[in-house]
């Protein structure tokens, strides 16, 4: 991480009731050859999926610096999805076993934050799961629901 | 409001020159050849490295090829000769004997070095007469025929191979192990032609692009010891069996037992290895039609022999494939055996030299029994991996860029992929990827037309390198390196493909990410969230 992250985020405590018609906001980094061409797979096929996500397309999950899913926080988000090749897979090589070596760091960080680790998840969808990609984005948006908004040290004026 | 760098777009096309007189075809695969064929036709210099002492691969090798039964020399020598001696065979540097001993750069200028070992025998002046192979004292196991009949240690590969010249084994000549003996140079009609003053030699070629066609090899069956393969007499391989097939083969083409009986009933097991879980998942796709054409020959040299084919699955891809299945299976000597997998069977001694394999509670008995292993990536194809740089997939083979779309790129810029090496496959099948990989490279590498650089590729700071080095440790393309008098990392735009990994693994920030720059993604994760 650069000292070019700006974090404001504050240690916070997730709502004891889920906020009543929570939408939930998640920022998707998906890698250009895989899961994000799953994605696309998925609206072909004109698959139902939760319209939370928003998708934010990286060439490799390798690319995906902590401080973006930092950043996805401190703008807003609930959530963060990375999805990218499976291991084996990766257009470059095994810089998606990159990718996964730091998202374990990072949700050590993301604990020491006081954040619940399931905000940040990592998985592995391929072009042609188009179907999967609409499961995990389902799931991702139920547990978010489950969790609530996520409260931050911005919005309690700082 | 967007950050600074957004305001103005960076350029998506960038040039550099290269060099783009010379292509590198390595290892003379059948592939390697109707490449380097095509390549010297467009007016490229090509230079061809080939490990053994002829070219045309294995295919080359087989004295007919299915669909049709054609003879192998007789479609691949047309291509052999033009490479030798064709019209533009100028534009080609054949080194036989050889192998790439170390590669460095990238696409549009690789250094190569190959280590040439000596043939002693002088190309350029031999007329092929074959006068020195009787005068040699010294035989041993010929390794073309798979070890069935002798080779002297000077000797041809086989008898039509190309170069139609011998060569000298340096590991059999007594001459060269220190011993008295001069009775093949006495021999020579030609005063010079075998030249034992030939050394090993290192020679080093730039090169803008190279072509992989090293080949595979077949599934070792005495991994499966309860098949017989090595222990009991007359359990061959299906290479073992193409050379017994072959006139220029151990028998002169006579289909025969170990002890020279003329066999009555033969097995043929498919599948040995392939679409086994445990060994070769996947299926090779070309052992099924190799089988069929077995059954065909035998059926020509030995009339009213029986021909038993175990199978797990028939696999008849090609549009001509069908016609040899029929009339395989129209004969009344033909039967088949539904199995399993060849992993289930057991095949043992019988009476009277007999072989019995029992599957399930079902014991038959054969005089000989043909094994088709599944086809692998072998050793040449890890080593080849490791000198280039490339990735293999999780059977073995080496990775292709993308399998349906770019099957004949590696994942490294300028390293092309034809043949076995990247995937089973008959001799069509690699002769289209040949073909294929040279449009590839004839379009990526134009005279007097600058490279194309990726738009994507990472560029440093130097002045906010610290010189921690990470970026070199996550490259997947060894595209960074450390410029020592700069004090700070630099990215080799060529070989960088663009993912982004030391962007994300640099400490500093140093490292920008052409057009997925750290504010180019922050922008686009407000917007998202806006």
């Amino acid at each position: 991480m650069s000292s070019q992250a700006h974090i404001k985020t504050q240690p916070v405590q997730a709502p004891a009731q889920p906020t009543v018609g929570f939408e939930p906001r998640i920022v998707g980094f998906l890698c250009n050859w895989c899961s994000y061409a799953g994605a696309d797979k998925a609206g072909a096929a004109q698959t139902a999926y939760p319209p939370n996500v928003h998708v934010v397309r990286v060439m490799c999950t390798g690319r995906i610096d902590p401080q973006f899913v930092l950043k996805a926080f401190d703008e807003g988000a609930d959530g963060v999805l990375i999805l990218g090749c499976h291991p084996g897979d990766c257009h470059y090589k095994e810089q998606n076993l990159r990718m996964i070596q730091r998202h374990r760091l990072f949700l050590k960080y993301l604990r020491q934050l006081g954040y619940e680790e399931e905000r940040c998840r990592l998985d592995f969808v391929s072009a042609a799961e188009g179907e999967k990609f609409a499961q995990v984005v389902g799931e991702m948006v139920d547990t978010i629901k489950r969790l609530g908004p996520l409260s931050r040290g911005r919005s309690q004026g700082q | 409001m967007l950050p600074e760098p957004l305001g103005a777009l960076e350029s998506l096309v960038e040039a550099l020159p290269v060099d783009q007189r010379v292509n590198l075809a390595d290892q003379g695969a059948e592939a390697g050849c109707r490449a380097a064929h095509l390549l010297a036709e467009a007016g490229r210099h090509v230079v061809l490295v080939e490990k053994g002492p002829i070219l045309g691969g294995m295919p080359v090798r087989y004295e007919d090829v299915f669909p049709r039964l054609e003879c192998g020399p007789c479609v691949l020598e047309p291509f052999i000769a033009e490479v030798l001696h064709g019209p533009h065979a100028e534009n080609i540097e054949v080194h036989l004997q050889s192998e790439v001993a170390e590669a460095v750069g990238s696409f549009g200028s690789f250094t190569v070095k190959i280590r040439k070992s000596p043939r002693y025998v002088n190309l350029s002046t031999c007329i092929g007469c074959g006068a020195c192979m009787p005068a040699c004292p010294k035989s041993y196991a010929n390794p073309v025929n798979c070890g069935m009949s002798e080779r002297k240690a000077i000797d041809f590969t086989f008898y039509g191979g190309l170069p139609n010249a011998p060569y000298v084994d340096a590991q059999a000549c007594q001459k060269l192990k220190g011993e008295d003996c001069n009775a093949c140079v006495e021999a020579c009609p030609i005063p010079g032609a075998i030249d034992f003053d030939q050394q090993e030699e290192v020679v080093e070629r730039s090169v803008g692009a190279v072509l992989i066609a090293v080949g595979g090899e077949l599934y070792d069956c005495s991994q499966l010891p309860q098949l017989g393969y090595g222990k009991l007499p007359d359990v061959v391989t299906s290479l073992e069996f193409e050379r017994i097939l072959a006139a220029s083969g151990p028998t002169g083409g006579t289909v025969q037992l170990a002890d020279g009986r003329t066999p009555e009933k033969i097995a043929i097991v498919h599948c040995v290895g392939s679409l086994d879980a445990e060994r070769c998942a996947y299926c090779s796709g070309v052992c099924c039609m190799n089988a069929l054409k077995f059954n065909e020959l035998i059926s020509h040299k030995l009339h009213g022999a029986q021909v038993t084919h175990y199978v797990k699955s028939i696999v008849l891809p090609g549009k001509e494939d069908h016609g040899l299945y029929a009339k395989v299976k129209g004969r009344e000597t033909t039967a088949w055996v539904q199995m399993e997998s060849a992993a289930a069977l057991n095949i043992s001694a019988g009476k009277n030299g007999r072989k019995v394999i029992r599957y399930g509670k079902e014991n038959r008995e054969y005089d000989m029994v043909v094994l088709m292993p599944a086809i692998v990536a072998g050793a040449s194809v890890q080593e080849t991996a490791r000198l280039f740089d490339l990735t293999v997939d999780a059977q073995g083979f080496l990775e292709e860029l993308h399998g349906r779309v770019d099957a004949t790129k590696s994942k490294v810029r300028g390293v092309y992929l034809a043949g076995t090496c990247q995937a089973p496959m008959d001799m069509s099948h690699a002769m289209t990827q040949a073909a294929s990989a040279t449009g590839g490279i004839l379009s990526a590498l134009v005279p007097g037309r600058k490279l194309t650089l990726e738009a994507i590729y990472a560029v440093v700071d130097a002045e906010r390198c610290s010189g921690c080095r990470s970026c070199l440790a996550v490259c997947p393309y060894r595209a960074i390196a450390y410029n020592d008098e700069a004090e700070s990392a630099e990215v080799n735009p060529v070989l960088c493909m663009g993912c982004g990994t030391c962007a994300a693994a640099c400490p500093t920030g140093a490292i920008r990410s052409r057009h997925f720059t750290n504010e180019q993604i922050f922008a686009e994760i407000e917007g998202a969230l806006a």
